[in-house]
């Protein structure tokens, strides 16, 4: 168990930067997802944590030492990797013995820690097989076997359920969420699944372009995105931005119709509106907060809720309606966002707004 | 297309009335009638031949009579055959292993090497591609005394005596097969290399942080992984080394088989025992010998080095 705290990373390739000067502080025992796009330096700040590769400047520490110049072996770090990286050669057993290599303990003890963390993961029955006879999801637990068995001060993933279908990443993130509520042990998750981001975190880095544009909660990334960006990329569907110009404490929107707001300071009148699909359910118009009217174009019926597209003006907007109330389409439908729910962002600079 | 279909269910042809599974059966037969047409007539009629005649006195001026086992017991109580048979082992047991060894190496840290990585490959796929005769001789002119030969004259400059090499019996026999390696490397770095890029480098970062030093992860992890190449490779290179003939034909044109026949191999002996001597039913029982030993050795390496 230790923490994690980086500071001023930077990767660069040649000329290129990547990575360019993060900082994060990891707690003990924390489980932090770092989310982002792919090439968004997620997994290189990882492969710079685990050691594998070289950190161009700033500095990693693990548990307060300095780990810059150490080799991945001497960092005291267990990683799990997205194509599992269990060798097809050897069984369960001595791929997640393998975790152990440099351990002095004797061979029983070997053993008996091995039979322990299978028991653990429920692969007690599998143990004498080869991987090539398992199942994705049972090569990805002898994976985290061979992390777990050395009781590493972390644990790194590296988008380990990308390569599972969609049913088993469900139960394994719950697997991996339970492991880490037993074991404590700091961790920290690459994903760009914004779905295992908010599931699975304590903390959630999102990154783009190699920066660090929001920590925090889940709750807290979904409730107040510091920018556009985050904003769409927490939550599914993404939020839908309506493009509005400010008007004498009002927001005359794009689509049509306005929108008493509260006080903001943006660069400019122009700003974007933003409403959660949760949030924009058919209803008759209300005195307060938002509506757009349009026609019903897509349908998705999800069974918990029905996600209705309807088209305003140019643009498709996406609200939900209960699970058993599907419009037709082709119906002209109302949709209504009570005006707490609404989000403001510039849109030059893609801010969110501060409400003064 | 459509028309002729179209006449063909008018007349109610023999094709039309086929089941889709007919038709494609007839489609992949057709397809393989070529090839199996080609292998039998020219592979595979020749070597039922070949068993025949090593089982008859052939000599092409007199018609082929059967003699029974005659020829093998011929073969049998000939010393030159126990000495090129000898022989004939010596090329597999020291060139697989050796050719094995240094491709791998070499392959091993070329993986390694980014800087001109391309045309050093290359460099060493060009013998690969050079006629055996003309790198015979080559190899030929290095093994002369000095002033001509090169390896002399590099242990001349060290104070090293003059070796013999190709005129000795004990050097002979390793100094054709120099050249019979070297030229061979190409090939097998190539398929050690494609072999080495198809490991996941996902498995040595896992070894990594697991701790493994390089002798480790490459004891642990890279041979038994690359065991699949290096099946392919024991058994292609065993078969090479057994049926050499080009190096050692070329490299002493003038007494093919060296001094005392210390670098005969069994082609060598069968193509003197055909071409030379116009024994054929001999030199047809020697081939059959020749194609037993090959066909056991690989069943055996295959055996041996199949995945349990």
């Amino acid at each position: 168990m230790a923490t994690i705290e980086i500071d001023r990373l930077v990767k660069r390739y040649g000329q290129t930067a990547v990575v360019h000067g993060i900082d994060l502080a990891i707690q003990d025992g924390e489980f932090v997802v770092l989310v982002g796009p792919s090439g968004c330096g997620k997994s290189t700040t990882l492969r710079m944590i685990a050691g594998l590769e070289e950190i161009s400047d700033g500095q990693i520490k693990i548990d307060g030492r300095v780990v810059n110049d150490l080799q991945p072996k001497d960092r005291n770090i267990a990683m799990v990797f997205q194509n599992y990286a269990i060798y097809p050669h050897m069984t369960v057993a001595d791929n997640i013995a393998f975790g152990l290599y440099r351990s002095k303990l004797a061979k029983s003890e070997k053993r008996a820690r091995v039979e322990q963390v299978a028991q653990t993961l429920g692969l007690s029955h599998l143990l004498e097989r080869r991987p090539s006879a398992l199942s994705g999801g049972q090569r990805q637990r002898v994976a985290i076997g061979r992390a777990m068995v050395r009781d590493p001060a972390a644990f790194l993933f590296d988008e380990p359920l990308s390569n599972l279908d969609a049913q088993l990443r469900t139960q394994m993130r719950i697997e991996i969420k339970r492991l880490h509520h037993r074991l404590g042990t700091t961790s920290v998750f690459v994903t760009h699944d914004q779905v295992e981001a908010m599931t699975m975190a304590d903390r959630i880095v999102v990154m783009r372009d190699g920066r660090i544009l929001q920590v925090g909660s889940p709750l807290e990334l979904y409730e107040k995105p510091v920018d556009v960006f985050t904003a769409r990329f927490i939550g599914s569907p993404t939020m839908n931005l309506i493009p509005a110009s400010l008007k004498e404490g009002r927001a005359d929107l794009s689509i049509g119709g306005s929108v008493k707001v509260p006080s903001l300071s943006p660069s400019t009148p122009d700003i974007l509106v933003g409403i959660r699909p949760q949030d924009f359910t058919p209803a008759e118009a209300g005195s307060s907060g938002m509506s757009a009217s349009g026609t019903v174009v897509v349908v998705e019926t999800l069974g918990s809720e029905t996600l209705v597209h309807i088209e305003s003006g140019d643009q498709t907007i996406v609200g939900s309606a209960p699970g058993r109330e599907v419009p037709k389409i082709g119906e002209q439908l109302t949709l209504h966002a009570p005006a707490e729910r609404l989000y403001y962002f510039d849109r030059t600079t893609e801010r969110t707004l501060a409400v003064q | 297309m459509s028309v002729i279909a179209h006449q063909q269910v008018a007349a109610g042809g023999l094709w039309s009335r086929m089941s889709l599974g007919q038709k494609q059966r007839i489609w992949a037969w057709g397809f393989l009638a070529v090839p199996l047409l080609f292998y039998v007539v020219i592979r595979f009629w020749p070597t039922f031949q070949a068993f025949y005649l090593s089982v008859t006195d052939w000599t092409i001026t007199r018609p082929a009579a059967f003699v029974g086992l005659e020829n093998y017991k011929r073969l049998l109580a000939d010393a030159l055959f126990w000495q090129v048979f000898r022989n004939t082992f010596l090329y597999l047991i020291l060139g697989t292993p050796i050719s094995l060894l240094i491709s791998f190496t070499v392959a091993y840290y070329l993986d390694r090497v980014r800087f001109m990585h391309s045309f050093i490959r290359a460099l060493y796929f060009l013998p690969f591609l050079t006629t055996a005769a003309a790198m015979a001789w080559v190899w030929r002119w290095f093994y002369q005394p000095v002033p001509i030969g090169v390896i002399n004259d590099i242990l001349a400059s060290f104070g090293i005596p003059q070796q013999p090499f190709l005129r000795s019996t004990t050097q002979a026999l390793p100094a054709v097969l120099a050249p019979a390696v070297w030229a061979g490397l190409g090939f097998q770095i190539i398929i050690f290399l494609a072999g080495l890029r198809a490991i996941p480098v996902t498995y040595y970062e896992a070894a990594r942080i697991d701790g493994l030093s390089e002798g480790a992860i490459l004891r642990r992890i890279t041979i038994p992984l690359l065991k699949p190449t290096l099946v392919f490779l024991v058994v292609f290179s065993s078969i090479g080394f057994l049926r050499i003939f080009d190096q050692v034909y070329n490299i002493n044109t003038n007494d093919p088989g060296g001094p005392l026949n210390s670098t005969k191999p069994l082609v060598l002996m069968i193509y003197q025992t055909a071409f030379s001597s116009y024994e054929m039913g001999y030199a047809a029982a020697q081939t059959v010998v020749l194609f037993v030993i090959l066909l056991v050795i690989s069943l055996v390496q295959l055996r041996i080095m199949r995945d349990r």
